[in-house]
């Protein structure tokens, strides 16, 4: 666990600055804060996704089925909320038990299957309990209508002691909070994973599962424990991002495109790390947003182009291209084989 | 007894590439599987280690019978093995390598003992200084060692090689027997199969000689050698290579 005090320290700096972000955003723009905290949560929502995703690709398993548990999260929240007079704060560690119970239950039955059949498995899953909320009991979960769900947080407005654009800034500020703690969760988790044992597993079943499984590696049980804390995490999102949109939809909720979004951005960050993800996130959000502040109609064309670029020029991700530049500027690099050959 | 194998029988369709396969290995014994080219032994080592379900018989592993268990209980049970085409993991360095086999080769290992396990792993298969090289940049030699490597890090009880000296030079070889004596006296058995019949020679305590899929004759090195039916499987028989 030595070399895990810089993933500590870098993690600790990003809590920091999250910690300040508000205040130094309302202190600098004032009214712009407001969507400027919005856009952060935005991004923040896109590095849980995508990391997330992660740590099941790093046994080699693509699964198609994160919309599935984005939304099983998210209507447990609102379930949850309609149902029953819990606090709705509970809705978040529900949101991931359930999604994560709901893994444990596919990925028992699905994980022996390999590659290209697995992702259809989890891509039929998908349909299949979208299509199993909107035939629950409309009272339950709302059929195709869908549900609302009640805010994590109401804001209190004093007036005479504040504007009316703090009421809209108290309520964001509240849930970036609960988005960054809930990134700095899940990055704990891909941390734990890097840095123990269990990356050796996740890395062997990755490149060669028989060979794995004839060093002692148990492949299903790798694989079950990676697909269970990649699905629990992405239910929490859902819950969360629920309780912000305020209401959950059948055809939103399990929208595919959650799916796109979560390989597309660790693919163009940079696979099988915690920083790719992330990066990704970061970066894909700024694109997006400033293609959309300059073309207002299509600028989903351009953000494609930029997907595709990179994923022709990049085939290791922004990560894989920081280290690439780095070896190219410090010369060899890793010690070649024939440097280290010696006398046999 | 470490190995017992009873009754031993594999058929695929209509072929019968193992049967009636009777033997039992010591504990800290060398033990080789030796035969013609087809005689049944990679299919009888496949066996063993869990790549192929026998057709019938029976497979105990220090008196637990492993007959049914899969690879990764098979590898906890004591069974290590290194494979006669080099699968190494190409993402990772030599030690990750041998580290994976240390960790999960043994259920219950610590990090500490692990970490200990691969560093004497290394050692004793020269490749101390390749450590923090990615297994991808290796030389088929050095690709050999982290087989062995690998399987010794997981702790086991019995190790089966399978022609691990193949395209090895003499002074290379050597160097392997050395290595396999070495691993033998910390109290590991090793089952063999090989086709260098000096290392078979320099190694073997007993010899095992297969043909046609059934046990032909079983000995030490200089009784098998000299039995009849031995060089009649290898040579063929004085009258048929007049006929030829």
């Amino acid at each position: 666990m030595r070399r895990a005090l810089p993933d500590v320290l870098w993690t600790l700096a990003l809590a920091i600055v999250a910690a300040l972000a508000p205040t130094l955003l309302k202190a600098g723009f004032d009214q712009a804060s407001v969507s400027y905290l919005s856009l952060a949560s935005n991004a923040m929502s896109l590095g849980i996704l995508a990391l997330s995703w992660d740590l099941l690709a790093r046994t080699g398993q693509l699964s198609l089925a994160h919309a599935a548990f984005y939304g099983a999260g998210a209507y447990a929240a609102a379930v949850l909320a309609n149902a029953t007079g819990v606090p709705i704060v509970l809705a978040l560690p529900l949101g991931g038990l359930v999604a994560g119970l709901l893994a444990l239950g596919l990925g028992s039955v699905t994980l022996r299957l390999k590659g290209i059949y697995f992702a259809i498995a989890t891509l039929a899953f998908t349909e299949v309990l979208k299509a199993v909320v909107q035939e629950l009991p409309t009272g339950l979960a709302g059929g195709a209508a869908g549900l609302n769900v009640p805010p994590l947080f109401r804001p209190h407005f004093v007036p005479g002691q504040m504007q009316r654009w703090e009421i809209a800034f108290q309520r964001n500020e509240a849930y970036f909070y609960v988005y960054a703690a809930l990134l700095v969760l899940t990055i704990a988790v891909s941390i734990v994973v890097q840095r123990t044992r269990l990356r050796a597993a996740f890395t062997a079943v990755r490149t060669n599962e028989a060979v794995a499984a004839v060093m002692g590696v148990r492949p299903a049980r790798a694989k079950l424990l990676a697909f269970v804390l990649s699905s629990a995490l992405v239910g929490m999102l859902g819950a969360l991002e629920a309780m912000r949109l305020g209401s959950v939809i059948p055809d939103g909720t399990f929208a595919i495109s959650t799916t796109v979004f979560a390989l597309v951005t660790p693919i163009f960050g940079g696979l099988y790390t915690t920083l790719g993800p992330i990066l990704g996130a970061g970066v894909l959000s700024a694109v997006e947003e400033t293609l959309k502040r300059t073309f207002a109609e299509g600028y989903l064309i351009g953000y494609g182009v930029v997907l595709v670029a990179s994923i022709l020029f990049m085939p290791r991700g922004l990560v894989g291209l920081a280290t690439r530049l780095r070896r190219r500027r410090g010369g060899s690099g890793t010690p070649a084989a024939g440097d280290a050959e010696g006398p046999a | 007894m470490m190995l017992r194998v009873q009754g031993l029988a594999k058929r695929f369709g209509g072929l019968v590439a193992v049967s009636d396969l009777d033997f039992e290995v010591t504990e800290g014994e060398i033990f080789a599987i030796i035969g013609p080219n087809g005689a049944g032994k990679t299919t009888t080592l496949n066996m063993i280690s869990g790549l192929l379900t026998p057709s019938a018989g029976r497979i105990e592993l220090a008196g637990r019978d492993i007959t049914h268990a899969n690879s990764a209980e098979r590898c906890h049970a004591g069974l290590g093995r290194a494979f006669q085409v080099v699968q190494p993991f190409p993402e990772m360095t030599v030690e990750e390598n041998v580290m994976v086999g240390a960790l999960y080769g043994a259920p219950g290992t610590s990090n500490a003992v692990a970490r200990r396990r691969a560093a004497d792993a290394l050692e004793r298969s020269g490749l101390d200084a390749l450590r923090d090289v990615p297994a991808e940049e290796l030389t088929l030699l050095q690709e050999k060692r982290l087989e062995i490597a690998r399987a010794l890090a997981t702790a086991p009880r019995v190790l089966l090689l399978d022609e691990v000296m193949a395209g090895l030079r003499p002074a290379e070889a050597r160097l392997a027997v050395g290595l396999v004596r070495e691993v033998r006296d910390q109290g590991v058995t090793v089952v063999f199969i090989e086709h260098v019949m000096p290392v078979v020679r320099d190694l073997a305590d007993r010899v095992l000689v297969m043909d046609y899929g059934r046990p032909l004759a079983l000995g030490s090195y200089a009784e098998v050698t000299a039995d009849a039916r031995v060089i009649e499987a290898y040579l063929g028989r004085d009258d048929e290579e007049d006929e030829a």
